[in-house]
């Protein structure tokens, strides 16, 4: 009892200069107190690679994606040359026809390559514009607060018709081609990205941290790029990894139709139009474009949920 | 709400004719060969072509052909098809037609509505085991393979396997309408599998379901007085929708299994220019999924008495 009484008068007794003392600056350890490890980037990365289903699948992708061009150079009839031998038609997939020939007595190998290669780039030109549109619009129209109205309209008008007839009026009245295509399935596109986007950058656009933001002078694209974009990346990824396995569906539809991709360049609809008659007969006509299409698509669609839950930041810790 | 209701209704009429505005405009730039029928291009010389024309007010400037056309709609009088069939009043074109899409479009609607939510409760109640994934796997199919492939797939399984008929033939409607309706049904089936078992789940966790379970209800009671009814709220706004969208038909399926339904009128009117036919499909098009939006909105509102369209207070 005793010895701690004398210790605490001892300590009250001690000046106040000696409790504290003054460290040296250094500008190693001040960097050191506000260093934290994390990185955005990187952290969706790590959340992706322990999904090992996702990066089998993503690697079955791109292999698949390599291989439509590797396919096309070691077939033994190259696409363009293609000559119609009524002879040698419906020919069971052998050593000389990889896939079998077609009701023209066509190689059905580079056909069906040559149909992925152009489901495959054609998406995917779709789904760079349509992010960039839809991005930039959504962001306008969740921010500007008097865009909201006319831009909602304009939302309005253009979805209501449903999407086949605009496709139907570009077919008939401009025609149709591969650039065409990749344009106005653009145009219609960016509507949903646009809308998710917008919704989303509402929800942000007053929260506190904005107010401050805004008090502080920050200008408004920095205010979206910085503060608000990175909340959306994940509903981005998600949206073009749907809009993938959706552009390749809607150009076979489209093609199914005679309103898609002209005559002359082959692709999913085309090849399945044209063997609609046979291939009760000839299951082998509808197996091998509709295998390979279906592994691109299903594979895309997962790749893109797991790669968009690993880039939601809630789920970083 | 009757404010609401009438302000609601007269912002869609707006909508409605502007499309239709825009669409009749776009119509008005193709050559003026395309308001003759084919005998009539044939017979006609260019002089008694300028009479009728005249005759029909159709080189008239196109503002005052506009205000004609706006007041054929407000008597309901949607002039004749030219070339699809010739000279029959286009009411009674796509009044032969209709029926066909309507009837296979709501028996669909009705099996994926059934099914779909089905198993939209069978993988809430088995959520993360063998049955959920099963679930999972088949809307992930439905959704990532184009539905040409799919229907291809439906049509070899159905034609090989089960020996129904590849076309739709007149003759034996009942059966050759198996392959489109499960065609049609597909796709639906598994965007409301999709949604009921995201909704449900959302439901399961919430407070007053634990409150249910310690009050002692059993499983069957939480899911269907509880869980399931304010899980199918969301979905409720979709339903008449969808049911209107019916009479449109499915493009895609009627023209791969030949049925003589509404869904290729569109695409073949536009290609032989019918442009009473456009219009009118157009005008029908556009109102049907306006009302069908706005009627979403008003049962949603039934089913759940929280929730007021009208009053937008403090909800910016």
């Amino acid at each position: 009892m005793d010895a701690e009484k004398t210790k605490a008068v001892n300590e009250e007794n001690i000046n106040e200069d000696e409790l504290f003392r003054f460290v040296e600056y250094s500008p190693e350890s001040a960097e050191i107190t506000g260093y934290s490890d994390y990185s955005y980037w990187k952290s969706v990365f790590q959340n992706f690679i322990k999904k090992k289903s996702a990066v089998i699948l993503s690697i079955v992708f791109i292999a698949l994606v390599i291989f439509s061009f590797v396919a096309l150079a070691i077939g033994k009839f190259d696409y363009k040359t293609l000559q119609p031998n009524t002879n040698m038609a419906f020919q069971k997939p052998d050593s000389e026809y990889w896939f079998g020939t077609d009701n023209l007595g066509c190689d059905y190998w580079c056909q069906v390559w040559y149909a992925t290669q152009t489901s495959i780039k054609l998406s995917l030109i779709v789904a760079l514009g349509e992010g960039i549109l839809g991005v930039a619009i959504g962001c306008l129209w969740g921010y500007v607060r008097s865009l909201d109205r006319f831009i909602t309209e304009v939302y309005n008008i253009i979805q209501s018709i449903p999407t086949i007839l605009y496709m139907t009026l570009i077919a008939l009245m401009v025609g149709q081609s591969f650039k065409i295509m990749c344009i106005s399935l653009i145009l219609f596109n960016w509507l949903v990205m646009a809308r998710n986007v917008r919704n989303l950058v509402l929800i942000y656009r007053d929260r506190e941290y904005n107010l401050a933001s805004r008090t502080l002078g920050t200008p408004v694209w920095r205010i979206l790029t910085t503060n608000i974009l990175p909340y959306l990346i994940s509903v981005i990824i998600l949206r073009l990894a749907l809009s993938i396995p959706g552009t390749i569906s809607l150009e076979s539809t489209l093609s199914y139709l005679g309103l898609g991709l002209g005559v002359s360049t082959p692709s999913l609809g085309l090849l399945i139009r044209n063997a609609r008659m046979f291939f009760l007969d000839f299951p082998y006509l509808l197996l091998f474009p509709a295998v390979i299409v279906s592994v691109v698509t299903i594979t895309f669609y997962l790749v893109g949920n797991a790669f968009s839950d690993a880039s939601d930041p809630k789920n970083h810790v | 709400m009757i404010k609401y209701t009438v302000k609601r209704l007269l912002q869609s009429l707006v909508t409605v004719l502007i499309i239709v505005s825009i669409v009749f405009l776009l119509l008005r730039m193709l050559p003026t060969d395309y308001y003759f029928t084919e005998d009539q291009l044939i017979k006609f010389t260019d002089a008694q072509k300028h009479e009728q024309l005249e005759a029909a007010g159709l080189l008239d400037p196109i503002p005052v052909q506009l205000l004609h056309f706006y007041a054929d709609i407000a008597r309901f009088d949607f002039g004749e098809s030219r070339r699809i069939q010739n000279g029959v009043p286009v009411v009674r074109v796509i009044g032969n037609k209709f029926g066909i899409s309507m009837k296979m479009g709501i028996i669909s609607v009705v099996i994926s509505l059934i099914i779909g939510v089905g198993i939209g409760i069978f993988q809430t109640r088995h959520k993360d085991k063998l049955g959920d994934h099963i679930g999972t796997g088949y809307t992930v199919f439905v959704n990532a393979v184009p539905p040409l492939v799919s229907y291809s797939l439906v049509l070899i399984f159905g034609s090989r396997v089960l020996g129904l008929p590849q076309l739709y033939s007149t003759r034996d409607t009942v059966v050759s309408s198996i392959l489109p309706i499960v065609c049609l049904s597909l796709g639906s089936i598994a965007w409301y599998a999709i949604w009921m078992r995201r909704y449900m789940i959302d439901e399961i966790n919430r407070e007053y379901i634990k409150l249910a379970k310690i009050k002692g209800l059993s499983e069957k009671q939480i899911m269907v007085k509880h869980v399931l009814r304010n899980a199918y709220v969301p979905l409720a706004q979709y339903l008449p929708g969808s049911l209107m969208l019916t009479i449109s038909g499915s493009l895609l399926v009627e023209r791969f299994f030949s049925v003589p339904g509404m869904g290729p009128l569109l695409t073949d009117s536009i290609n032989r220019y019918d442009t009473n036919v456009v219009q009118t499909l157009i005008i029908l098009y556009s109102t049907l999924s306006i009302l069908g939006v706005f009627l979403g909105d008003i049962l949603m509102m039934l089913v759940d008495p929280r929730i007021r369209l009208s009053d937008k207070g403090g909800s910016r």
